[in-house]
């Protein structure tokens, strides 16, 4: 008895010693600070899905990169990635295209600084058009350019190879880095990124956050938010509560995301629209898919609605046309697919297939699988079959570039002019982004003549040929272009994010 | 004793290379290289195939692992990040820290907590605070890490506002990690305890020092404890390396850039030397791990230190 009561004090001890230190934390206030903390400032948190490897302006590859990037760096022009209206100036004040397409004259801007207060001279920009070009991570944005040359101090002569027309959106993309920097201190160009752009890089931590602060001597006036803070986190739902708590203000969301923000009045979403299409892709060398027919039937046989509902949440705009509604070149006139599975069977009839008719396997990667489950149950319905296999990502896209496969269902991105789209349709690019193995000598022309004709008129009607043309043949079978969503306190204005979600801290600000 | 630790180092110096060969080996036949990784399917072939010979990838496998095994015997070098450029050990140096210390944390609350529930567990046994114990503590350990981060980010700092979600900045960001990992290795500790501890408490020798009047709690604390820790710091030291592994699913959940973070991320790009260098230094460090756990042995139990110096190993 004696011994028993000795230890019935632990468990009082215990529970005493729990709630003084949670006593001690909520006295302490570890909380409340970290709650909406930059609301009151000139401050932003953003949170991003991955670190940065790089903050070189050139050599960079990922999304995040490149956001991070477009704060830091100007561009000569501002050009919007839909192909549509004006190149608005940046860097350049003015730019000129002679006739033949073959040479572009730059007109710099007078007084424009970099960050360490050296000016922005024709020098800088021809140093930075080279380093483009000698990029195998960005050199694509350069392509057509033969050789730049600084005519004098403001003046900046771009001689092509061949007229591209796309040359001016590639021009949108290239950010004019400081030539005496990289000579003076060439290991730190991309640690310590100096340009010409409405913020300035401010320091980070490996592997957590990234600090830019409004640069004072901005051209086109210093930024309203004062300190950006990118915060590096990975997982969807800690960054959908960090949002929620006000930790982060700004940040790009995943569509399964949504329900959870959409309840909240204190957090906005904003939808993109993005050249991302999320399509099924049939071999064309391969048996029932070398006739047109049958990849009209699949077509048909897709319910597009239902799949942006179930995969995307509803966050994606149907569309079957391999150019998104939104791009330079797209038209209603081109044909859509409607969701219609007796036209499907129809098809399949006339194309001599005997429905139930085994399609054998449909490869797909594991991020994709959902995507293809459904596309699977619409092909049943018109008496298709399919198995589905799932592979790892990097082995997945291995076979399909290679065209070891037969169906499959994927997401691509062909960021850019309208021009991109000639790396899903032309004989160039089977190998690699052409998955469909498409070959057509018309199509390849046609796109070789938009891409050197400079009058917009004459590019929209070679593209309305190309799109008409594609559609007919249902060379792929386009579902939907996801939104790019984004998510932010409500008391934070961000204007319009432009297409692709390029965003510009430089055009946010808190609402008084 | 001398002798003993280095026959273990030397071993340990194989194990390291045994597990270099293997995820060497591993990452280079999986499919995908890292020119295409990096640059997407987009890229022109000829830019992929300049960025893979920039890392040396279209060299073929063995030259590039007898290169690898090379410059970190001869040049103390863990190579260059693809990704990033930027040498290997940097990024290791940044991170490790916060695995360390959560590590660190997890390991001495666990310890703490678990052994002294476990002892009082055993003590008392059958009493509603055994019961409580055992149960509470199968339940944390049942649980998945990453749903209990999520179920005490939406309690903590969601619904309460008490503690931040995510990052690293200072202690308080460690709080929640640190419960998240702890729970993890919560009830095999205590189970471990309890048990060591029931069986010592019913040994012979208690009952003569109970006899020779020595107070329960000397008795306890003193005799019975002493040696019941054996099984537990051994437990301690391999669930070291658990609470590492642990980890790295916490780290991605709490947004903590540690070891974790890093060593899924370049698995996923195929930052081949990242992936090496970071499963190396953790091989190593585990390997320490345990070799310091066995030479603390001999200071917990004076008949091991007596074996060892008659030359003899326990253990391989």
């Amino acid at each position: 008895m004696q011994r028993k009561r000795k230890y019935e004090g632990f468990p009082a001890k215990i529970t005493a010693l729990c709630l003084a230190l949670g006593l001690a934390c909520s006295v302490s206030g570890c909380g409340e600070n970290y709650i909406d903390r930059a609301m009151d400032e000139k401050s932003l948190v953003i949170a991003v899905e991955a670190d940065v490897d790089t903050l070189h302006p050139s050599d960079y590859s990922t999304t995040v990169e490149s956001n991070i990037l477009e704060q830091i760096y100007d561009p000569l022009l501002a050009v919007s990635s839909d192909g549509l209206g004006d190149p608005e100036p940046r860097i350049a004040e003015s730019y000129e295209v002679s006739e033949d397409g073959m040479t572009y004259t730059f007109h710099i801007r007078h007084g424009v600084l970099f960050h360490d207060g050296t000016p922005v001279t024709a020098e800088d920009v021809v140093f930075s058009l080279e380093m483009y070009q000698e990029s195998e991570y960005q050199g694509s944005q350069v392509d057509g350019l033969d050789y730049a040359e600084a005519t004098d101090e403001y003046t900046v002569v771009c001689h092509m190879s061949y007229p591209y027309s796309p040359f001016l959106t590639g021009i949108g993309r290239v950010h004019i880095a400081s030539k005496d920097y990289w000579e003076e201190s060439p290991e730190k160009f991309s640690t310590d990124p100096v340009g010409s752009g409405p913020y300035q890089y401010a320091g980070r931590n490996k592997g957590s956050s990234i600090t830019l602060e409004a640069f004072e001597d901005y051209y086109r006036g210093e930024a309203e938010i004062q300190t950006v803070e990118f915060e590096v986190i990975p997982d969807q739902t800690t960054k959908s509560i960090a949002i929620q708590t006000g930790e982060v203000n700004f940040t790009s969301i995943e569509s399964s995301s949504i329900l959870a923000l959409k309840g909240s009045d204190r957090i906005d979403i904003e939808e993109v629209a993005t050249s991302g299409f999320t399509y099924v892709c049939m071999n064309l060398e391969k048996e029932p898919f070398t006739d047109e027919r049958v990849r009209q039937a699949v077509n048909y046989a897709i319910d597009r609605e239902n799949l942006v509902n179930v995969c995307y949440d509803g966050e994606a705009e149907v569309n079957s046309n391999i150019c998104s509604k939104s791009r330079f070149g797209y038209s209603d006139d081109q044909k859509q697919y409607d969701y219609d599975p007796e036209r499907a069977e129809e098809l399949l009839a006339e194309a001599g297939i005997e429905t139930p008719y085994d399609l054998g396997t449909m490869l797909v990667a594991e991020k994709y699988s959902n995507i293809a489950t459904v596309v699977q149950n619409d092909l049943k319905e018109v008496g298709l079959e399919v198995d589905i296999e799932v592979k790892e990502f990097n082995a997945y896209l291995d076979d399909l570039t290679q065209g070891n496969y037969t169906i499959t269902a994927l997401n691509l991105t062909l960021e850019g002019d309208t021009q991109m789209c000639s790396m899903a349709l032309t004989t160039d690019y089977i190998g690699t982004a052409n998955n469909a193995r498409y070959s057509d000598p018309e199509i390849d022309a046609l796109f070789q003549q938009a891409g050197q004709t400079n009058d917009t008129k004459e590019r929209e009607a070679l593209y309305n040929e190309i799109f008409s043309k594609v559609q007919e043949e249902a060379v792929y079978g386009v579902i939907c272009n996801p939104y790019l969503l984004y998510a932010h306190n409500s008391e934070l204005s961000c204007g319009e994010i432009p297409f692709e979600g390029f965003y510009q801290i430089y055009d946010f600000s808190w609402e008084a | 004793m001398y002798k003993y630790i280095g026959k273990r180092l030397l071993y340990m110096v194989l194990v390291l290379l045994g597990v270099a060969f293997l995820v060497f080996t591993i990452l280079s036949f999986t499919p995908g290289d890292p020119g295409t990784i990096i640059l997407g399917i987009t890229a022109s072939p000829e830019d992929i195939a300049a960025l893979n010979k920039e890392f040396g990838y279209d060299q073929p496998f063995l030259i590039r692992f007898f290169d690898y095994i090379g410059n970190i015997i001869f040049h103390f070098d863990l190579g260059i990040s693809y990704q990033s450029r930027q040498p290997v050990i940097d990024d290791i140096i940044a991170r490790f820290p916060n695995t360390l210390l959560l590590t660190v944390l997890s390991m001495s609350v666990s310890a703490v907590v678990e052994i002294f529930l476990g002892v009082i567990s055993a003590v008392r046994q059958y009493s509603v605070l055994d019961h409580f114990c055992v149960i509470t503590a199968l339940v944390f350990a049942s649980v998945p890490g990453f749903w209990l981060a999520l179920m005490l980010i939406m309690v903590f700092s969601l619904k309460l506002r008490m503690l931040p979600s995510f990052g690293a900045d200072d202690l308080i960001h460690f709080i929640l990690p640190t419960v998240t990992v702890s729970a993890g290795s919560a009830a095999s500790l205590l189970r471990l305890t309890r048990s060591a501890m029931l069986e010592t408490i019913r040994q012979e020798y208690i009952k003569t020092a109970k006899a020779k009047g020595a107070s329960e709690k000397r008795i306890i604390w003193k005799h019975a404890m002493k040696n019941a820790m054996l099984p537990v710091v051994t437990t301690l030291g391999t669930s070291f390396g658990a609470s590492l592994g642990g980890a790295i699913i916490t780290e991605t959940v709490f947004a903590m850039p540690g070891m974790g973070l890093l060593i899924t991320t370049a698995i996923r790009q195929k930052d081949i030397p990242v992936v090496m260098g970071s499963t190396l230094f953790l091989a190593f460090l585990f390997s320490v791990i345990i070799l310091i756990v066995d030479i603390l042995y001999a200071f917990i139990d004076p008949r091991i230190m007596a074996k060892y110096k008659n030359g003899g190993g326990r253990r391989g």
